[in-house]
């Protein structure tokens, strides 16, 4: 007989789904595979749940490629007044332009509401019910979410970038491999912060204005619009040690090969602790949810 | 005519009133809503303070200039925006099938879309414009002379005219596509960033395009030319300057086209 996963208590009824509907969940530890396989799975489910919109994906990769050319023609007139701020010259810039409009989706910056939409609708009994750690399982499905779009949004600015404005990519293997490990925590920084934004459904009735507030604010403290080396000194610093800079600015500046060495220690660092921090910050929150959760119908 | 006209705007008059005071029953959420609509474009307006905190211009134009621009082009995008709401889910409309009841009411189409959707949380986007607008004026060193004030009022009017046409324009290919264009985007917030600097910077394709095809130059650019007495690179006639109301008229003309040739295309989604 299956029990309540540990993080819903005795709050919900639960019924054991029958394997055979949602074959491919598993239950975890069950004869369908470990937990592992479970959460690949629900990666592999957040994958297709955004391949079905292919043409949103398509239509998204072109307006950030329109962005992507407004900005660039911006930081052309802009260089044209000097030639380098704090290490940033036209050339970075102009690959800072493309490539953060390639990330915007891969990090979803902009609105994602997907949870708050299910506690809005309801829909989120259904999930609470399901065999797997609610957190952990959003988590999965982001990072398929993220993988789709790092092929269909963030390659293609890039690409446009390359050949309209001659912006080089790294030539270096090992700063691409530095590249990863920041990509996923970058991931997992904004899934944190999202995650806790989307739960403020829980409590409020309309998610859209606070907590939107929030997804704004992680937009602009992320170095998206404008580089980091840019902003006012003092300012900056502070800034840099925010949670947000871990989602576009650090990733940016290791692809430019502005953090090397030891400095990228440093760098997986201070993501890894947001990342940790939002993600155990968050799942106190749920939990403080859970305990507000009451489910109407019989 | 005239009485046609002052019919249809009582009409709308009092559909967009219904739909404004069921908003308002939810005050808190209007006013959270229209807060993060605020803070939504009071980035734009950041970016533009963080650039000219380290570059000292932009092409010729110091902050107050492109503040100014910034100013005049959020304030056309964002009364677009609140008044076309209903052309942007037209798309659902079709599908819904919402749209065949549109039909069969004995009044126009166009009227009826209009009326259709006015979120007014979106005042937060005009509140912002107002704010970039005012701070333009003030660090500005302008002789406001009756003429600059009429272009200047007609500049905003026109602005609004011709971003509401992208969203008629936008609207009436979803007559075909069903789906709504996302690359509508591009024109409708690609082009409030777009006008948000000023035109010599872009290429020359795409400056051309934005000034002779989706006439986004007449928006900001031209006027302020005209208001700031600022000279003009590009050494377009200068009656083009004062001449958005009459470019917005043309387009709004070219966008009731569209609307009208998509309506008549429009067969259904089915049962």
């Amino acid at each position: 007989m299956a029990r309540s996963p540990w993080f819903l208590g005795d709050r919900v009824f639960w019924h054991a789904p029958d394997s055979d509907e949602i074959g491919y969940f598993g239950m975890p530890g069950s004869r369908q595979g470990g937990p592992v396989r479970l959460y690949w799975e629900l990666g592999w489910l957040g994958f297709r749940s955004v391949a079905a919109y292919r043409t949103a994906a398509i239509s998204g990769a072109i307006t950030n490629t329109f962005f992507g050319f407004l900005r660039a023609y911006v930081f052309i007139a802009l260089f044209q007044t000097r030639a380098d701020v704090n290490g940033y010259s036209l050339s970075d810039t102009l690959t800072f332009a493309f490539v953060t409009q390639g990330l915007a989706a891969f990090v979803a910056l902009w609105s994602w509401w997907t949870i708050a939409e299910t506690v809005q609708t309801g829909q989120v009994t259904t999930d609470l019910s399901r065999p797997y750690d609610y957190q952990l399982a959003w988590l999965a499905q982001d990072y398929g979410r993220a993988v789709y779009q790092l092929g269909m949004r963030t390659v293609p600015p890039i690409v446009v970038g390359m050949i309209a404005f001659g912006i080089t990519l790294p030539t270096d293997p090992l700063r691409w491999l530095a590249l990863v490990p920041s990509m996923v925590l970058a991931v997992a920084i904004s899934f944190g912060w999202r995650f806790g934004l989307n739960l403020t459904a829980f409590w409020l009735t309309d998610h859209r204005g606070i907590a939107s507030v929030g997804l704004l604010a992680g937009f602009l403290f992320s170095g998206f619009l404008v580089p980091l080396a840019m902003w006012p000194d003092g300012l900056r610093e502070l800034v840099t040690l925010l949670p947000f800079a871990g989602m576009v600015a650090i990733p940016i500046d290791i692809f430019l090969g502005k953090i090397t060495g030891a400095d990228l220690l440093a760098a997986y660092g201070l993501q890894a602790f947001w990342a940790v921090a939002l993600l155990v910050g968050s799942r106190l929150m749920f939990n403080a949810a859970l305990r507000k959760l009451v489910i109407q119908g019989g | 005519m005239l009485a046609r006209l002052h019919g249809h705007g009582e009409m709308y008059l009092r559909l967009v009133a219904a739909q404004v005071s069921a908003q308002l029953q939810y005050r808190v959420s209007f006013l959270l809503q229209s807060f993060g609509q605020f803070v939504a474009t009071f980035i734009d307006l950041v970016t533009i303070l963080l650039i000219f905190n380290r570059f000292p211009s932009l092409a010729g134009w110091t902050l107050p200039e492109v503040m100014f621009l910034y100013g005049v082009g959020t304030l056309a995008f964002g009364f677009s925006d609140l008044l076309c709401g209903g052309f942007d889910s037209l798309s659902r409309m079709i599908k819904t099938g919402t749209f065949d009841r549109v039909l069969t009411r004995p009044a126009g189409t166009f009227i009826q879309v209009l009326a259709s959707d006015l979120q007014i949380r979106r005042v937060g986007r005009i509140a912002q414009g107002v704010l970039a607008l005012g701070l333009a004026i003030s660090w500005l060193d302008v002789t406001w002379t009756p003429p600059k004030v009429l272009v200047l009022l007609l500049a905003l009017l026109s602005g609004t005219i011709i971003f509401s046409s992208i969203w008629v324009i936008g609207a009436a290919i979803t007559f075909w596509t069903v789906e709504t264009s996302e690359v509508t985007n591009v024109f409708t917030y690609g082009g409030a960033e777009l006008v948000s600097y000023p035109m010599p910077i872009y290429a020359d394709g795409i400056r051309r395009f934005f000034t002779f095809i989706v006439p986004l130059a007449f928006v900001s650019y031209l006027p302020a030319l005209y208001i700031l007495d600022l000279p003009d690179p590009l050494g377009l006639p200068p009656i083009l300057q004062v001449a958005s109301p009459v470019v917005a008229m043309m387009f709004l003309l070219a966008a009731r086209g569209a609307w009208e040739l998509g309506v008549r295309h429009y067969q259904g989604t089915g049962s």
